[in-house]
């Protein structure tokens, strides 16, 4: 082939290829899925496969929420995520001794239950003398004008996190608040963290705080069905440091966030990590495996194929016994066993695994095209003048099968994204690497079907069909111009 | 003569496939349970060294005592098979499996320990799930292929080819986790789960079967259909533009007549085969979706068998699935030989 020949016929098939609207469709979609591949560390979180796995990166998240977006659909609404850093807080120093953060939040009308908790980090605290330690003390001021105390002087060191919703203590102080402003009683907080309703309810009763209470009320009744209280609240952080001179208690790196129940573009699950980043992430994954399993595969089925039909005679018989001998194992079960055997499974493990047991079909295919091909006279002329086996196959007849090539590649990309994602799912994949086999593996794992988490299961698998319907749309438009009358279907 | 030949070839051809894919598992396995058997010897050695052994030394003295150990190491090593050499384990192993002789779990499940019990349980459950859902999705896939090759070009036709095309990049344990989603979760039609209620018998078993098996079946055929009426329409299309048909319209035959009885007959050895396949292609799938659905059949076991490290059960079912599928390119190979005359002609004009 001369390379104004290929020039040519690039251009025809440019031509070609402009007028099946699917095909454009497919280059269209591909060239979007590569951007968001490609992009996913400036779009999302950077390194994110590193953290993906540390529950400790992900504790500012509510865990198991759905997406913001999802309240314009529903009727009761999710309050969104709020964090504030030290520049968007108030920070005053009543005196010497004390420093008072506060930090604003509102409740919109509309909304069904408040934030699903508090979480204060990055408090930093050089001690030098320990005896005068800072303490802390934590309140809620409600619009209704009560204040719902959270934590009252505890010491104060560098590796406080203040969790509220998280923490059986606070949520042991909000109980004693409810119970003294319903029902008038006194409890001991000490005993209250014993209380049944405290340890059933440590996660739930943050809502308590945020929910209309009234003398002449039940607690109970408010913290099995709170009702929200809207309007503005303050959430009040009381630093004592009775020796500043000594003790620094440094706060410019402080955040205050108030744990939404509803988060970001696609929610999060049970670690709270944030579903779109991984789904973003994903989908570097899908597309290298998808691509490189089917490009090496094919390439590997092409040239035995050929090899196999050029030989003929015994070398033939027994290359298309060992083809079979592969295509008849049932390779998921087989795959599964591999992976659950070797341990530690890399990527690239699973690519070779996946070329293993997916070369075969083409290699049939490209034997029976080969076939063909060789008893044309020029391939006599080019043995006549002295051509190597080699290059006859790789110079006549290999060229002649590329543009099947092509259509086979895109078509079997679908099946490669699958069949990586189902190993995955089973927990059979690398475990450094964040796919959407092993989001959705999670999601099995924890039930999220059965408990109605959608956001956690639609976004992975809409991902896999998407890389699918691209690969199919590009390969159906191909194998329409380059082979119409090799088409098998 | 030629057909059976063809047979006999294909039979062994596949004797052979199961030989050496037996072998790989067991090759695979000897390696992992040859850790846990040492683990396991050393135990058992320690515990004898406790008792027996302090005995032997207070009672009978050193020497005693270090050959009663030795002893017993021995037979402790022969106990375990850790006395033979790794490619004669593998042999043993392989044999056995192909004797059907499994061995036992290490935890009870479906209420017995024997291996080939717990397969014999679990293996026509998943045949029940995936014959019914292919008979569904055959009648379903040719009924609205043809019907889509007779309109080719029209709106139901394009229709059908986007929704193919569409569901063959779905995975279909995947689909399973939506439809749990919207049927059983959001609208309550289906159960959660599909496992079978044990206390029930007679009739009401037979209703509780049906009523677990719908919604694995529904997603299996929303799956597969698609494509498979897809594939029928492109064949369809090929075998209508043939001589034949426009002779047998050009001789009045009524349309009907010309589409089931001429072109669909001509048109049968790809469709035949592309069932078995099918048939064979939904094992890999099934592993999942059974999971997905938590129905009892051995796509679920296989993954029980995963998570509680029980290897003589991933043997077994490996061993099984194996067979299962063989069994399947056999049928192919057979029914395709069959209906077509051409291929045994060409594999038995070689031999």
């Amino acid at each position: 082939m001369r390379w104004v020949d290929v020039k040519e016929g690039f251009k025809e098939f440019l031509e070609e290829f402009k007028r099946e609207k699917t095909g454009i469709a497919g280059v269209l979609l591909l060239i979007l899925l590569v951007l968001v591949a490609l992009t996913a560390p400036y779009t999302t979180i950077p390194d994110l496969p590193d953290k993906w796995r540390s529950s400790a990166y992900w504790e500012d998240n509510p865990k198991n929420v759905p997406p913001t977006w999802y309240n314009m659909f529903t009727s009761q609404k999710l309050v969104p995520q709020v964090a504030y850093y030290s520049d968007e807080l108030s920070i005053t120093h009543p005196s010497n001794t004390e420093i008072l953060i506060e930090a604003p939040y509102s409740f919109s009308k509309g909304y069904y239950l408040g934030p699903q908790g508090i979480i204060i980090r990055n408090i930093n605290v050089t001690l030098n003398t320990p005896s005068e330690a800072p303490t802390y003390s934590l309140y809620l001021e409600r619009p209704d004008g009560k204040t719902v105390p959270l934590v009252n002087n505890k010491p104060l060191t560098s590796s406080t996190t203040i969790a509220v919703g998280r923490d059986a203590a606070i949520s042991a102080n909000i109980y004693v608040w409810l119970v003294n402003v319903t029902e008038g009683k006194e409890l001991d907080p000490l005993q209250a963290q014993m209380d049944p309703i405290v340890i059933m309810n440590i996660n739930t009763l943050v809502s308590a705080a945020f929910a209309k209470v009234e003398p002449g009320m039940k607690a109970e009744d408010v913290v099995n069905n709170p009702e929200p209280l809207w309007g503005d609240y303050k959430l009040v952080l009381k630093i004592d440091n009775p020796a500043p001179d000594q003790n620094k208690v440094i706060i410019d790196d402080i955040k205050i966030t108030f744990l939404g129940r509803s988060y970001g573009t696609m929610g999060t699950d049970y670690l709270g990590r944030d579903l779109w980043a991984g789904i973003i992430w994903g989908s570097r994954v899908s597309l290298v495996i998808g691509i490189l399993v089917s490009v090496l595969s094919t390439l590997i089925g092409l040239v035995y194929g050929v090899t196999s039909a050029y030989l003929g005679g015994n070398a033939d018989e027994f290359m298309m016994r060992i083809n079979e001998i592969f295509a008849s194992i049932p390779s998921l079960p087989i795959l599964i066993l591999i992976g659950a055997t070797v341990g530690h499974v890399t990527l690239m493990f699973i690519v070779l695994l996946l070329v293993i047991f997916g070369w075969m079909g083409i290699a049939r295919i490209a034997r029976s095209m080969a076939l063909q091909i060789k008893e044309q006279t020029y391939i006599e002329a080019a043995r006549a003048l002295g051509a190597g086996n080699g290059r006859i196959i790789f110079k006549h007849i290999l060229p002649q099968l590329l543009p099947y090539a092509f259509a086979v590649i895109a078509l079997s990309v679908p099946g490669a994204v699958i069949a990586e994602a189902s190993l995955s799912f089973l927990g059979i994949g690398d475990p450094t690497a964040v796919t959407w086999g092993q989001i959705l593996n999670a999601a099995q794992a924890q039930a999220a079907t059965t408990k109605g988490y959608w956001w956690w299961v639609l976004p992975p698998g809409l991902g896999i069909a998407v890389v699918g319907l691209t690969f199919v749309l590009i390969g159906t438009a191909l194998d329409k111009i380059l082979n119409p009358r090799l088409r098998k279907l | 003569m030629g057909y059976l030949k063809y047979l006999v070839f294909r039979i062994l051809n596949a004797i052979l496939v199961l030989l050496i894919v037996t072998f790989i598992i067991s090759a695979l396995f000897v390696k992992v349970a040859e850790q846990s058997n040492l683990a396991k010897m050393n135990d058992e050695m320690m515990q004898w060294d406790r008792t027996t052994g302090q005995n032997i030394l207070r009672t009978q003295g050193q020497d005693a005592y270090e050959k009663a150990k030795a002893e017993h190491e021995q037979f402790l090593r022969e106990k375990y098979e850790l006395n033979l050499p790794y490619w004669q384990k593998v042999y043993n192993k392989a044999i056995r499996t192909l004797r059907l002789d499994f061995g036992t779990t290490t935890t009870p499940i479906f209420g017995t320990n024997n291996v080939s019990d717990i397969i014999k349980v679990a293996v026509p459950r998943s045949i029940l799930l995936f014959t019914t859902a292919t008979i569904i999705v055959i009648i379903l896939g040719i009924f609205l292929g043809v019907r889509a090759a007779r309109h080719a070009g029209s709106a139901f036709d394009r229709g059908l080819s986007i929704f193919a095309l569409i569901t063959y990049s779905l995975p279909m344990w995947w689909t399973g986790m939506m439809f749990l989603l919207i049927f059983a979760f959001k609208l309550g039609w289906f159960p959660l789960s599909s496992m079978f209620d044990p206390q029930l018998t007679g009739w009401e078993h037979v209703k509780d079967v049906i009523y677990k098996l719908a919604l694995p079946v529904l997603t299996y055929v929303f799956v597969v259909f698609g494509g498979w009426a897809w594939t029928t329409r492109n064949i369809m299309i090929g075998t209508l533009q043939e001589d034949f048909i426009m002779a047998a319209r050009a001789k009045g035959v009524p349309e009907h007549k010309i589409i089931y009885g001429h072109a669909l007959r001509a048109a049968a050895p790809p469709i035949v085969t592309m069932i078995i396949f099918a048939l064979l292609g939904s094992l890999g799938g099934a592993i999942i979706s059974e999971l997905v659905f938590n129905y009892p059949g051995m796509g679920r076991l296989y993954w029980v068998a995963l998570q509680q490290n029980e290897t003589n059960l991933l043997i077994g079912l490996t061993y099984f699935f194996t067979v299962l599928y063989l069994a399947g390119v056999v049928l192919a190979d057979m029914v395709y030989g069959f209906l077509d005359p051409r291929v045994k002609v060409g594999a038995s004009a070689k031999m």
